[in-house]
């Protein structure tokens, strides 16, 4: 009784019902401009909310959160910019939807299935986050290396026409990922002396520049074509449509659950990975995967949405954040006086149902601003192209500069832009660039300390990893899904298996 | 589903391109070997090492494939036709200009020309009409951004700074 | 048209060029936080600043430049003018730039604001590790060499440099893995992975009073207020007195030149700021120590943690330049 009078308290009170609002509408932009990331706004906050009363600025910056994460799939359909890392995948398949005339309806189903994706989110918040949270700090160096390398298996479905254009280009953004100072030395990976080059080539502005730039000057081409126009009925998606997705955007949110709650992992990773699920585990789309199936649109939305609750599993029974922005989370409730860390729930039981109640309402409003003005934003497509691509221009230069403000960012995404442009021209697909580029840290990081942790002997790194069950799952699916992509499984083993 | 890519005709180029990006590996995998050569498993440079050496091997198997499918380049103009047409060309030049210019000159004079500049270019309109998408995109980008997100874009020659404290201070 | 925008931005940057030193501040100030969102550097400065606003009346706009263990921010602080509108937000970093071969400045070419508070570094190990307080984790390494392994968060780091002093005075074999952070390590620690972790008592403090890790180290002096139980180190390893008290700090720097008064002015609003109720009840929660020093005294801190930790790195061997080169005193 008294949980749920908690879990309410954001619902009654008209000042954070009224927060809540604000920061939902407000995140939803952060998150589709690309290069305003939900981690910068919310810290802005912590100082403009310094002197409120803390629920109210929780209310604010949980708002902001939940919009902005569902907001980095707007850009994401509409322009090809993924307002954000974790609306890479649904760039994928959303925005070949919208240059189809199905913008409206990308977007419907995008927010439902956000919506859908963020309620599984707060449930297992809600219901197991003691369990969950014990089980995702056990994860050990080697059980990351292996997530990443099964995030890395990806390319496979990432590669288009040829496989092996497909894994230079990931090895390409591996290496894009080592650039900068190496985080566990200090020594200079590909700086060549630059100082600029220390911390690293963001993968922000490799993202706004390969996907952005790049289909920008591939727009250039078809300048004279007038944009198609954009089919603004059943925008929001049927019930029948609904029910048909619902198995697979229960599936993409566990991944998201998951891949969130991981201390070391986040909602871009968790969107890759439930592409791929999705792209493996439907056997006939209506449209094939990367020319804008819908299931390709649905499992990255769920999942990153999902993993938004995941990540405040560990925030909230341990003090450890899931992710970037749980981690200024954790700043703000300390500069309030509060203790984040394991007595949270001990000394503030109110905050767990505070939370999870506020998370709830803001992914209500997620739904209530996703599905308005959608019509308006299509006409954003339907815009003459002589116009729409100096604004996309214009907007991807602001963007890249205001992730550090840097002018050298810039640079980096124009470079990027560039190449990726005559990449795509000659079969290379710049999605797996950005793979490696998010996954590089984790696989080289982990690598390393696994092996540092056996004092360098390989061998007994594989008697460790049999001895944890854990680890022997990770293993087992890693070889699963790879041996699913070589030719003796789709030449020899998948015919006989369809047909016993 | 897929298409054989054996079919598909090369583009103008694309052989070329390849090349290049093999030059590009050979000498990124070079760089990771000067990290830390094979010193040890946990080394700084192993990880660089495995993806430039996965580059190079990669990069051969395109080239040889490439060299075994239907060529269809010949000229340099059918280059510029379908690869790096004229307006592509110039577009990637403006952009450029406009990072160069934005640090010294600053955000709203370049931000400005270049909108102005690449509508009037690419819409092919009234000089009215451009002035004026260029003005309240500009107006937009710079209420978002400056005002409500507070980036500090650079401001080259307008002193924004103290214009906006002076404003701020004449509405106190 | 043009005629008109000339005199207009003529004469708004005529209101605005009349600012001087006597009327500083009559704009925004910039603060550079070298660390991240949401670390302890970033959180610090975010709590401390809202106070500093008011006595200033002026906005104080931080932004995180993060990258080069905070090099990048300290050099783009360094390009700006001496003038006050520029602050860099910092931590203890810079002071090892110049051994470590990171950066040809350190605090000694800044001048100190204010050094707002310090934090003391505690070893913390995991629950169900077979020793209980520095002499045993010291015959339990000399037991099992090779078996203990300690968290970092890479060469230069806090981690690296408290563990330095432990081998300054006894020679021990652990095996090092390094973090992104004391956060990241920290988790680690109560997942296994790691056994020992050199820390600030801030970032573990909560992990230890909900008895997730225990600690078994002070590194100080004298006995602590939140650790009644835990001895100070000195007791262990008395050699270590000539370094410590030492710790990772928090301060606020400008760049050398800037006029006295803006550096007095900015000094007693930041010093004030850190003397606030609710900020040292902030502080005092997570351990930190409240400091709220400038000018000489402030030197003379930076000067001590300077000698002290390039003089550790340089004899552990992973410093790129001796601290000789510099001028760096070995500590007394």
């Amino acid at each position: 009784m008294e949980a749920l009078s908690y879990f309410a308290s954001s619902w009654i009170h008209p000042e954070l019902l009224a927060l809540t609002a604000l920061g939902t509408f407000l995140g939803i932009y952060v998150g589709a401009i690309p290069g305003l990331s939900v981690t910068m706004a919310v810290s802005i906050l912590i100082s403009f909310t310094f002197s409120w009363d803390v629920n109210n600025a929780l209310c604010l910056m949980v708002g902001i959160y939940m919009g902005g994460v569902y907001g980095g799939s707007r850009t994401a359909i509409l322009l090809n910019i993924p307002g954000a890392p974790s609306a890479i995948a649904t760039a994928l398949d959303g925005y070949p939807m919208a240059q189809r005339g199905e913008a409206g309806q990308a977007i419907g189903l995008s927010t439902v299935m956000s919506v859908i994706g963020g309620f599984v989110g707060i449930i297992v918040l809600a219901v197991a986050a003691p369990t969950v949270s014990e089980f995702a700090i056990k994860f050990q160096p080697r059980d990351y290396l292996m997530l990443g390398l099964l995030g890395i298996l990806l390319v496979g479905s990432l590669s288009g026409e040829s496989l092996s254009k497909g894994i230079f280009a990931g090895a390409l953004g591996i290496l894009i990922g080592t650039v900068g100072l190496d985080p566990m030395t200090a020594e200079e990976r590909f700086t060549f002396g630059v100082v600029e080059l220390w911390n690293g080539i963001n993968p922000v502005a490799v993202m706004i520049g390969m996907f952005g730039i790049a289909e920008a000057l591939n727009q250039l081409h078809h300048l004279d074509k007038t944009a198609v126009k954009q089919k603004v009925d059943k925008i929001i998606p049927s019930w029948k449509d609904i029910k048909k997705y619902l198995p697979l955007s229960l599936q993409s949110s566990s991944i998201g659950v998951v891949v969130g709650s991981l201390p070391g992992t986040g909602g871009d990773i968790a969107a890759l990975m439930a592409y791929d699920q999705a792209k493996r585990s439907t056997r006939n789309p209506e449209v094939p995967f990367g020319k804008g199936a819908r299931e390709g649109l649905i499992a990255p939305e769920a999942a990153n949405n999902a993993a938004v609750g995941g990540a405040y599993i560990p925030m909230l029974t341990l003090g450890i954040p899931g992710d970037a922005v749980t981690a200024v989370f954790i700043g703000a409730l300390f500069i309030h006086g509060l203790n984040p860390g394991p007595m949270l729930l001990t000394e503030k039981p109110e905050m767990f149902w505070f939370t999870v109640g506020n998370l709830t309402l803001a992914n209500i409003f997620v739904l209530i601003f996703g599905l308005t003005g959608i019509k308006l934003f299509t006409k954003i497509v339907e815009m003459p192209k002589g116009i729409l691509i100096p604004l996309i221009f214009l907007l991807s230069i602001v963007g890249a500069y205001a992730i550090n403000n840097s002018i050298a960012d810039i640079w980096w995404m124009l470079g990027f832009g560039v190449l990726g442009y005559f990449m795509k021209l000659y079969g290379y697909q710049v999605g797996p660039v950005i793979l490696g580029v998010i996954l590089s840290r984790l696989i080289d990081e982990n690598w390393r300390r696994a092996i540092m942790s056996e004092r360098g002997e390989i061998d007994s790194l594989f008697v460790n990893l049999f001895a944890s069950p854990l680890s022997v799952t990770l293993f087992c699916i890693i070889c699963l899904v790879f041996i699913s992509q070589t030719p003796i499984w789709t030449r020899w083993l998948k015919p006989r298996l369809i047909r016993s | 589903m897929s298409v054989d890519i054996m079919t598909i005709p090369k583009k103008p180029g694309e052989t070329l391109f390849g090349f290049l990006m093999l030059a590009l590996s050979l000498l990124l995998f070079w760089q990771s070997w000067k990290i830390a050569g094979f010193s040890s498993l946990s080394s700084a440079g192993v990880l660089p090492l495995a993806a430039s050496g996965l580059m190079v091997i990669s990069c051969v198997i395109a080239l040889v494939d490439d060299f075994r499918r239907p060529s269809h380049d010949g000229e340099w103009h059918e280059f510029f036709q379908h690869v790096l047409p004229l307006t592509v060309a110039l577009m990637i030049a403006v952009i450029f200009l406009f990072a160069i210019m934005l640090d010294t000159v600053g955000f709203i004079i370049t931000a400005f020309l270049f909108l102005f500049g690449s509508i009037q270019l690419l819409h092919r309109r009234g000089i009215g009409k451009s002035l004026l998408i260029a003005a309240v995109a500009l107006v937009l980008v710079y209420l978002v951004f400056r005002i409500i997100f507070v980036v500090v874009l650079p401001e080259g020659i307008i002193p924004e700074q103290d214009m906006l404290s002076a404003i701020t201070a004449w509405l106190e | 048209m043009k005629k008109f925008l000339a005199t207009t931005l003529a004469a708004l940057s005529l209101i605005a060029g009349q600012a001087n030193a006597a009327e500083y501040p009559t704009k925004d100030i910039q603060g550079v936080i070298m660390w991240g969102a949401g670390g302890s550097t970033d959180t610090v400065m975010r709590s401390v600043t809202p106070h500093v606003e008011k006595l200033l009346g002026a906005d104080v706009i931080m932004t995180n430049k993060t990258g080069g263990v905070g090099a990048i921010a300290t050099k783009y602080v360094f390009t700006r003018k001496a003038d006050g509108y520029t602050l860099l937000m910092g931590a203890e970093n810079p002071q090892m730039y110049k051994v470590l071969g990171l950066a040809p400045i350190d605090y000694s070419d800044m001048i100190p604001i204010s050094i707002l508070a310090r934090g003391t570094p505690i070893m913390v190990a995991s629950n169900d590790a077979p020793y209980n307080n520095m002499q045993e984790l010291i015959d339990y390494v000399k037991a099992n060499p090779g078996k203990v392994k300690a968290g970092s968060t890479g060469q230069g780091g806090m981690a690296s440099i408290v563990m330095s002093m432990l081998q300054s005075q006894v020679k021990l074999d652990t095996t090092t893995i390094p973090y992104d952070g004391d956060g990241p390590a920290l988790t680690a620690l109560q997942g296994g992975a790691i056994d020992i972790m050199p820390a600030v008592l801030g970032a573990a403090i909560e992990h230890v009073k909900a008895g997730r890790m225990k600690v078994i180290g002070l590194i100080d002096v004298d006995a602590n207020p939140l650790l009644p139980n835990v001895t100070p180190i000195t007791e262990t390893l008395p050699g270590l007195k000539s370094m410590l008290p030492w710790g990772p700090f928090f301060g606020v720097f400008v760049k050398a030149g800037t006029p006295a008064n803006i550096v007095s002015k900015l000094s007693d609003a930041f010093n004030a700021g850190a003397q606030t109720d609710d900020f040292k009840a902030l502080m005092a929660q997570r351990g930190y120590t409240v400091m709220g020093i400038s000018g000489d005294t402030a030197k003379t801190f930076l000067e001590s943690y300077r000698s002290v930790s390039s003089w550790l790195v340089y004899d552990a061997g992973f410093a790129k330049q001796s601290p000789d080169k510099f001028g760096i005193k070995r500590p007394q």
